[in-house]
């Protein structure tokens, strides 16, 4: 009988380790998921080398965003494609409640002291905080303070837009509507403004597709977070990042052990390294200024918190409120979006 | 003899059988289970019932996204004839090795990723794209052209995306055209148009209603296309049964969907193949 690893196992050896003598001792494999962009070229560069220099396991990275994961395990039912989730707030809480986590025990990270207290539960273990806000193009436009900028001029006619697909999204479309009377769980009034400047919008995507769109000039200004706009400007795309003035939204990015895996183990030595001071303290810098967890890694000057005792300061959404709406509101998005 | 043929055949059947079991393993029976899901009525799957079928056709919305999604695939058939079947008409009358390089740039399309073609088609449409720095360099337009995330953009891309299935079997059934054909055409009096519109179109209306019925699939079913040229605005099927199954996770809303789909599609493949099969009778009768 195949299973998924054998079949792996037996692609790798194949299309490698016969030519890579080396790579036939790793000590396990580890199948991953990491978000396309900023996240898979952070840990590709950096933490996949590092697992296998440390703990001799080979990590597999699988690029997918935090809904798309939930659906492919929830489609796998108990034979889960990957190993090792990496979610936001929301998708985290559907994943719990669909019973799609091995239980967690923080006490077998070693480097558990390091991280502030809570930031390990019986689900999984939080590896970094992400803030969202406004990035823009410096060179083609001002910079806008605040989420009511994107609808005017000069801002709104090269606007990018995305939906309730991802967690970045759907925070920045209830920021919106708050500025103009809405709440958490009505995000309504931003879709009648947005409705209102629709035909002056550059574009309206998916969510993988924006970063592209803004290379391309297509659009110049778009709600994304701040790894995102690391990333792209570190391949030299002219492009800044805005807190506004009501507030950025930040939350903390976690990751847990997918139910039914077989690489456990691995995993808690994956999840270790990512915690730990030598990959915390790579990522922290340009080009990708992720937010650190570790206590022993301080925050770099460009980072939009000096500290992550800050983050209380900054918006926090109810993604337990959030979740049971969000089908509607992406349905709402589709009506009022649709040319 | 007779004991003989029918052994042969019994195994000359036994041959079909990997390809029936796969089949009947790989597209038979998911489909079966999409049938099974669409009928229940919530996201669990726990309650059977009919609430996501009359959810999905109560809701005038996913008329106009089932009708955009067809029409999607009735301009690119459209355009893909109009580029193609000229094109097929130049292959004939090449020399037999310009038809090979010819052949060669038909095919190309088809030995690249479908997302390498794609996003190469935003550096072409984009706003500080090639077409409109050629045309604003050009001194034809002074603001640069909304070409991506709009229809005309994406047909134009499928249009591209989708020639080779266009013209293969067209340039396939016209290769096999009796030259003789048109000389006698042209002795009996005709001129070019009228061999052309009753000897040559005829004869490769087999070829020409095979390309319309791949392309036809595969435009309507184009989900990275349609969502990264077209945008989130221009909402066709394939983006409704990605954000039911894998944003929203309302499988038996997915399933309908995934259904309509496919009986939208295939109502229009088999009534290509239907003209199909006339055509040939009428060029073989």
């Amino acid at each position: 009988m195949f299973t998924r690893r054998s079949l792996l196992a037996g692609a790798t050896a194949l299309g490698g380790a016969s030519l890579l003598p080396g790579l036939a001792h790793a000590k396990g494999s580890l199948i991953a998921t990491t978000y396309p962009g900023s996240w898979e070229d952070a840990y590709r560069a950096i933490v996949a080398p590092m697992l296998k220099k440390q703990a001799d396991i080979d990590l597999e990275l699988a690029p997918l965003f935090a809904m798309d994961q939930i659906g492919k395990v929830k489609a796998a039912r108990g034979a889960p494609p990957f190993d090792a989730f990496l979610l936001d707030p929301g998708p985290r809480i559907v994943a719990i409640e669909g019973g799609l986590f091995e239980k967690f025990d923080p006490k077998k990270l070693t480097n558990l002291p390091k991280i502030p207290e809570g930031f390990a539960d019986e689900h999984g273990v939080c590896v970094s905080a992400q803030v969202v806000g406004i990035a823009y193009n410096p060179k083609k436009l001002p910079a806008p303070k605040g989420w009511t900028d994107l609808l005017k001029d000069p801002w709104v006619s090269r606007l990018g837009l995305t939906g309730f697909q991802t967690t970045f999204g759907t925070s920045s479309i209830i920021e919106i509507g708050k500025q103009f009377g809405g709440t958490l769980t009505n995000p309504e009034p931003a879709l009648v403004e947005l409705n209102k400047v629709l035909p002056k919008v550059a574009a309206v995507g998916l969510p993988a597709a924006m970063p592209g769109l803004f290379q391309q000039g297509q659009c110049d200004v778009m709600f994304t977070n701040t790894q995102t706009v690391a990333t792209l400007k570190g391949k030299g795309v002219d492009i800044e990042f805005v807190k506004p003035e009501s507030g950025a939204i930040a939350f903390y990015t976690t990751m847990h052990i997918a139910k039914g895996t077989a690489e456990a183990e691995n995993a808690y030595k994956y999840f270790d390294l990512v915690i730990g001071k030598e990959v915390q303290t790579a990522l922290t810098p340009a080009p990708y200024n992720f937010l650190p967890v570790n206590k022993d890694v301080p925050l770099t000057p460009d980072m939009p918190m000096k500290s992550l005792d800050e983050m209380a300061k900054y918006i926090n959404h109810d993604w337990a409120q959030i979740n049971p709406l969000r089908a509607g509101w992406i349905e709402k998005f589709n009506k009022e979006m649709a040319k | 003899m007779k004991e003989g043929g029918k052994l042969s055949l019994f195994r000359e059947w036994q041959l079909a059988v990997p390809l029936a079991l796969a089949f009947a393993a790989l597209f038979l029976a998911p489909l079966l289970l999409l049938v099974g899901v669409s009928f229940y009525n919530d996201e669990k799957i726990t309650q059977p019932g009919f609430a996501s079928w009359l959810k999905f056709y109560g809701d005038p919305f996913n008329y106009k996204v089932i009708g955009d999604t067809l029409l999607l695939g009735a301009k690119t058939v459209c355009t893909t004839v109009l580029i193609g079947y000229p094109l097929a008409l130049v292959y004939l009358d090449l020399s037999a090795r310009l038809q090979k390089v010819l052949l060669f740039v038909i095919v190309m399309p088809l030995l690249l990723s479908v997302v390498v073609r794609t996003f190469a088609w935003i550096v072409v449409l984009g706003r500080e794209g090639v077409v409109n720095s050629v045309l604003m360099g050009l001194g034809v337009i002074s603001e640069p052209l909304k070409l991506l995330q709009t229809e005309l953009g994406l047909v134009i891309s499928l249009t591209q995306i989708e020639m080779p299935l266009m013209l293969l079997p067209l340039i396939s059934v016209m290769s096999r055209l009796d030259p003789n054909l048109r000389d006698a055409s042209a002795a009996l009096g005709a001129s070019r148009w009228r061999t052309l519109f009753t000897v040559i179109v005829p004869l490769s209306m087999p070829g020409l209603i095979a390309g319309c019925l791949l392309v036809f699939a595969s435009s309507t079913t184009a989900f990275i296309s349609q969502t990264v040229i077209g945008g989130v605005r221009l909402i066709y099927l394939p983006l409704v049964i990605w954000q039911q199954s894998l944003v929203v996770y309302h499988w038996p809303l997915a399933a309908v969907a995934s259904l309509s789909l496919v009986v939208s599609v295939l109502s229009v493949v088999a009534a290509l193949s239907w003209a199909g099969r006339r055509s040939g009778g009428y060029v073989n009768g």
